[in-house]
């Protein structure tokens, strides 16, 4: 079935070439390249939406479809009534606190710092900045015992600060804030200055609108990365009630798992997809922007 | 010249300061000392010296020592089979996007980059049903009568396909970025010289996103070490531990269910660290060398 599509993919891509007085062949390769993966790509994710929308009984029937003979919503009421074993509900909520926070608190720091290092005048400013680059550019793997041996001191274990605050101490996106913040002429706040006006003052009036898309891209990553963390939440929860939904994806395995119910594995799976996603069609041009700062450290 | 001192700075330097002092700092240190201690996680380190390293490392009849090298292989292995890939298609996607008269440019690239805002739990649970033998899309579509999850090499294709399938958003839009910036009078003189596609690509493009191409690379390798989700979600590290890679076995000697072996395991991610550290250092030594 899935070679069919392909291959009439392939004509209709050809087919809309010909229409065309002029067609080069790299064109034509473009299309037929692109049409394919594009075709890959968005084929699991479709099928993932659709199971969860098929009954047991048709899955294990019919075996694979793209799309279900009877559309039924079960999976769903069946997710949401199991609040015991895997309260989905509790999960999200979950990741939505931990995530927003998260992001909110991102924001301030990498801004505060930011122009901390960027437009500050104290001794040793430079020699600080990038000694604390070069100490983040080492492997994260090795403080990972340690950092849940900290959490675990502070009382955080299974509860959201473990989540929420030590991803504040990143350098990538201060890094970014303060390229970002170089580039802006300096007059703006000297001038501001020669008028008396705070660092505090000319940080919040001047800068923080100016730097304004490069904290939205900052904070679209940081919630997405936050949303997707995997790893951290699979050792810092242990409770089930207080988990972030994807360390609690985890769990669903050994409960809807051997594909006994295999329609609340995947509705399950598309609920925690939802949220990203959302904000992916709402922020698409920020996330794709990123890039331009990405290829901005070229300078 | 000022005599009062500004405290200024403090205030905005310093909270960031003081959690990276606490968040990365003491426990990458932490880190290193704990590789030199028998520790139990709970109780205080016991100094042991180097003697977790050689275990490790040449005590060929201790456990810790096969866990170490048969993690270290399969994440390798991961590194090998996902990093050219991640670095290949995405070009190849970015070169293609860049061709002038194709339509629907925002679209195909918000399909492919997609993949890459789902979490790995998700999408592992969204290809473990791709890859069942009765219910999925190789056992349905393309007839295949095996276990896909817990028979080699299926087991990495899955773990690799998914990998690749979630990692090429990034890239392909660094990529893009980089190509669109690379100015359009070179390939005009160069299309009066009459060269060709391919021709131009790798005398005209790829010398003028050489940076992007070290930046990228050096990234995604570093990144592709760490893994742990895939083979975790996907085979759990089977079949006979054929998949289990290293980060798989440091968080289950330290966090795991028996009694934590937080010493050995700090030993295992200092190693593997410095693995990272000189693989990183090598790719960027060579790529800037040839580049210049």
């Amino acid at each position: 079935m899935m070679s069919n599509q392909v291959m009439n993919l392939d004509k209709s891509a050809v087919a809309v070439g010909r229409k065309r007085t002029k067609v080069s062949v790299s064109q034509v390769v473009a299309y037929v390249f692109l049409g394919l993966l594009c075709l890959i790509w968005i084929v699991p994710v479709i099928f993932g939406i659709t199971t969860s929308f098929r009954s047991q009984t048709e899955v294990v029937s019919a075996g694979f479809r793209l799309l279900p003979v009877n559309w039924i919503m079960d999976n769903y009421t069946a997710i949401l009534e199991n609040t015991s074993t895997a309260p989905i509900l509790r999960w999200l909520t979950n990741s939505v606190v931990i995530a927003t926070s998260h992001t909110l608190l991102v924001v301030v720091v990498i801004s505060l710092t930011g122009y901390g290092y960027a437009r500050m005048k104290f001794r040793g400013r430079n020699v600080l900045f990038f000694t604390l680059l070069g100490i983040s550019f080492f492997p994260g793997v090795v403080n990972l015992i340690p950092s849940y041996k900290i959490i675990d001191a502070l009382g955080w274990v299974n509860t959201s600060w473990a989540m929420i605050i030590p991803g504040l101490a990143g350098m990538g996106n201060i890094f970014l804030v303060r390229q970002f913040m170089l580039g802006i002429p300096k007059d703006l706040d000297e001038s501001a200055k020669v008028d008396g006006a705070s660092d505090f003052r000319i940080y919040f009036s001047i800068m923080l609108p100016l730097i304004k898309p490069v904290l939205i891209v900052c904070a679209l990553f940081s919630f997405t990365g936050s949303w997707n963390d995997f790893l951290w939440p699979v050792i810092v929860y242990t409770d089930v009630d207080k988990m972030p939904v994807t360390a609690g994806l985890l769990l669903l395995q050994d409960i809807y798992g051997n594909y006994r119910m295999i329609g609340q594995l995947m509705g399950s799976a598309i609920l925690a997809i939802i949220p990203t996603l959302a904000l992916f069609l709402f922020a698409q041009k920020y996330f794709v922007q990123s890039i331009n700062l990405n290829s901005g450290i070229k300078g | 010249m000022k005599k009062k001192l500004n405290l200024a700075p403090v205030f905005f330097v310093g909270p960031h300061l003081i959690l990276f002092l606490v968040f990365v700092v003491i426990p990458t240190i932490y880190g290193i000392y704990a590789s030199f201690t028998q520790w139990n996680l709970a109780g205080s380190p016991n100094w042991v010296g180097f003697s977790n390293y050689s275990t490790i490392l040449f005590d060929t009849t201790s456990t810790f020592h096969t866990q170490f090298f048969n993690g270290l292989k399969n994440t390798l292995l991961f590194v090998l089979f996902t990093v050219p890939p991640l670095i290949v298609l995405p070009l190849m996607i970015a070169v293609a996007l860049s061709h002038k008269k194709l339509k629907g440019k925002t679209f195909i690239q918000s399909v492919l980059y997609v993949p890459g805002l789902i979490s790995i739990s998700a999408s592992a649970l969204i290809f473990t049903l791709i890859f069942n033998k009765q219910l999925g899309i190789t056992g349905n579509v393309f007839g295949s009568t095996i276990a896909w999850a817990t028979h080699q090499p299926y087991a990495w294709i899955t773990i690799i396909l998914l990998t690749i399938w979630g990692g090429i958003g990034g890239n392909m839009i660094i990529y893009r970025a980089s190509i669109s910036g690379v100015s359009e009078e070179l390939y005009e003189s160069a299309e009066l010289d009459g060269a060709g596609p391919i021709r131009k690509f790798f005398s005209i493009t790829l010398p003028s996103i050489n940076f992007p191409l070290i930046y990228t690379f050096v990234m995604t390798t570093a990144g592709a070490f760490n893994v742990f989700g895939q083979p975790l979600m996907m085979t759990d590290g089977g079949p006979q531990q054929s998949t289990s890679v290293l980060m798989m076995y440091i968080r289950q000697l330290a966090f795991g269910s028996g009694e934590s072996i937080a010493g050995m395991a700090s030993a295992m991610a200092v190693l593997l660290g410095l693995v990272i550290l000189v693989i990183s250092a090598l790719q960027y030594y060579v790529m800037n060398r040839n580049a210049n």
